[in-house]
């Protein structure tokens, strides 16, 4: 009985974020299948880890973290040359040549940058939770998180730099 | 701009008063709408309740219980006729998915599907559309020959099968190894390697292949 309260309280809880864990682990990945992979380990990992969880607000960064280290484990046992892209879902959209070339963007980009931007977008993380979950400075989090979308800017040939508005 | 869509209190006043300010605003914004919606890719169907399910069901043991059982069956002897299921080319087969196909297929040069169906053919083995939908087609190095690589989709998920003409096998050989399942099965002029993350995914992907 007990440990079926467990499971259920873990299945709520993996069904609540699981969405955003599955695009944060194809977008480092850039491939389904492997991110399938990454994913599936992550929530192995997880499920075998619950017991140690203490905190439940810190669940979300908890489970990101997971996500992020078996990815990692994965890339060091099949190292990616840069730039490598593979062939990989396009989700639907009503401006199919738009959203290519925003994925193209997006793929383009280095990958400590678009990380913070996943880690920000998908997983709505505050630029101190993306640095502590990066093990980055606030400051160098800031940094890429910006250059991400003056990247993105330039590859969709937004406007050129900066004007005018300040960031408080 | 780190986020268009947390300015501050100041930025936003300013937004209101500036005219070109307020333009690039709303230019970033829609940016950032596009942004997040291209991330937002959808998720498989039937993934989320398949990865939960695995992800629970999947053994739980612990480092003492596991020393204990695997001195248990290394004093048991014998236990080697019991790793019949770890044959070498068929945990090749699990190693190559794990580690070599995302990589061979990005190499890969374009494939024509009629040089499958006609290695199938070869063989000795049917492919009906039962078995599910054609992902990729290609040929790779396995095991020393050449196979012809071909990823499906199937109901029960993905599968990897590797179809080598050149090795007729006398009895089907199987592996278990890294949440993979592994099988080589005999076909009348060769074998196929069937990975996939279930014996009940292999042994459905048989019966159809040997169908034909």
């Amino acid at each position: 009985m007990l440990f079926r309260g467990r499971q259920a309280i873990f299945e709520q809880a993996v069904n609540r974020y699981f969405g955003d864990l599955y695009r944060y682990a194809y977008w480092l990945c850039r491939n389904r299948w492997q991110a399938e992979d990454v994913v599936q380990e992550s929530l192995a990992r997880a499920w075998r880890a619950w017991p140690a969880l203490r905190e439940e607000r810190a669940l979300k960064s908890w489970l990101f973290t997971i996500v992020r280290r078996e990815h990692l484990r994965a890339v060091s046992r099949t190292p990616r040359p840069e730039g490598d892209e593979d062939v990989a879902e396009q989700g639907y959209d009503p401006d199919p040549a738009c959203a290519l070339d925003l994925e193209d963007a997006l793929r383009g980009l280095p990958e400590d940058s678009r990380e913070a931007l996943l880690l920000q977008v998908l997983g709505g993380f505050s630029c101190a939770e993306i640095a502590s979950l990066l093990g980055a400075s606030e400051g160098a989090v800031m940094t890429r998180l910006t250059r991400a979308r003056q990247a993105v800017r330039r590859h969709l040939g937004a406007t050129d730099g900066e004007k005018g508005i300040k960031q408080a | 701009m780190l986020d268009p869509r947390r300015l501050g209190t100041e930025a936003l006043e300013h937004a209101e008063r500036c005219d070109m300010c307020r333009e690039f605003l709303a230019h970033a914004l829609e940016l950032e709408a596009q942004i997040e919606s291209a991330l937002r890719t959808p998720v498989p169907h039937g993934l989320q309740e398949r990865v939960v399910r695995n992800a629970i069901s999947a053994p739980r043991v612990s480092r003492r219980h596991a020393l204990a059982a695997g001195l248990a069956l290394a004093a048991a002897g014998g236990v080697a006729l019991l790793w019949k299921r770890d044959d070498p080319l068929a945990l090749a087969g699990i190693d190559f998915v794990v580690f070599k196909e995302a990589q061979s297929i990005l190499d890969a040069k374009p494939a024509d599907p009629e040089v499958l169906l006609r290695a199938a053919v070869q063989i000795g083995i049917a492919l009906p559309a039962q078995l599910g939908e054609v992902r990729y087609v290609g040929t790779c190095p396995f095991a020393g020959s050449t196979a012809h690589h071909v990823v499906l989709k199937t109901a029960f998920g993905k599968a990897t099968l590797l179809l080598l003409l050149d090795r007729p096998l006398g009895s089907r050989l199987v592996a278990s190894a890294r949440g993979l399942e592994a099988a080589i099965s005999p076909a009348p002029r060769g074998s196929v390697v069937i990975v996939a993350d279930s014996s009940r995914s292999i042994a459905r992907i048989e019966s159809i292949l040997m169908s034909g």
